[in-house]
């Protein structure tokens, strides 16, 4: 299922993703994504590299953001998606995969959309902007 | 330290690194990994498609061009975000070659302190020469 380009406004939100990301889905990720490293797999691996215990692959929120977006746009809309880590996304804990839209293109049958990933606390760890194209 | 950047390099391929062939099963576990149910991504056959996100498994073998200005420390990179433009899906059997240039580099001033931003882009494109996706990876530097 997908939304269809006429059906959707400016200001509208997609529908907003809960996820307790385990500390074994993050492994998960870093081993299918070829990304194992001590950061992202152990905790005491990641305080020996100065940080608080394991930490979330900015690759595997970007990753929970297409899968967010393309539940509500569909397989193959996202043409583009661009992102800013602003916050460690720390494992064994909440996060909220939010969107809306900020742009319709009537012409191309795009839309714009502010994305982002926050915490229990509200705090946007991750922020971006998407272009999806829509039917 | 100001930057002192050969403007020649700006566009410069300096690695070029060729990944595959993309097995099924590679495409079922990272889209599993991201919770992924719907078919396209994790049911083998010939509707199985990566998802948009698998790109980003890819890089080349060489993280920085070796002339890269002195002023950066390049073990000491930070991830700072990523800009995608997605193009046709990886699929089951595909190669995929990556080429890296140095793309941009910057500095800005927070209250900490210079940053450096040196932004790496990844140019990818399959076995038929179509475009799979164009990532510029920003990473951040202490200055």
């Amino acid at each position: 299922m997908s939304i269809a380009f006429d059906t959707v406004a400016e200001g509208d939100e997609l529908p907003v993703r809960d996820l307790f990301l385990a500390k074994d889905m993050v492994r998960a990720y870093a081993r299918a994504a070829n990304q194992v490293a001590p950061r992202f797999t152990d905790d005491d691996g990641a305080r020996q590299e100065g940080l608080p215990g394991m930490i979330t692959p900015g690759n595997m929120s970007m990753g929970l953001l297409t899968a967010a977006i393309e539940a509500w746009a569909g397989i193959g809309a996202l043409r583009r998606l661009g992102t800013t880590f602003r916050g460690l996304v720390l494992p064994d804990r909440t996060i909220r995969l939010c969107g809306t839209v900020t742009e319709k293109d009537d012409t191309g049958r795009t839309v714009e959309l502010d994305v982002w990933l926050e915490n229990e606390d509200a705090e946007r760890l991750v922020i971006g902007t998407a272009t999806v194209a829509l039917l | 330290m100001p930057l002192d950047i050969d403007p020649g390099l700006l566009g410069r391929e300096f690695d070029h690194t060729t990944y595959g062939p993309v097995a099924p099963d590679e495409l079922i576990a990272f889209a599993r990994a991201l919770g992924e149910t719907r078919p396209e991504y994790v049911e083998a056959g010939s509707a199985l498609v990566g998802h948009p996100t698998f790109c980003l498994r890819y890089k080349g073998h060489k993280f920085y061009p070796e002339n890269i200005p002195r002023s950066i420390n390049v073990r000491t990179g930070l991830d700072a975000g990523k800009d995608i433009a997605f193009g046709v899906p990886v699929r089951p059997g595909d190669t995929i070659d990556v080429r890296s240039t140095l793309h941009e580099v910057y500095e800005k001033t927070g209250r900490t302190g210079s940053m450096y931003f040196v932004v790496i882009r990844f140019t990818m494109t399959n076995q038929r020469g179509e475009m799979v996706a164009v990532v510029d990876n920003r990473f951040m530097h202490r200055g």
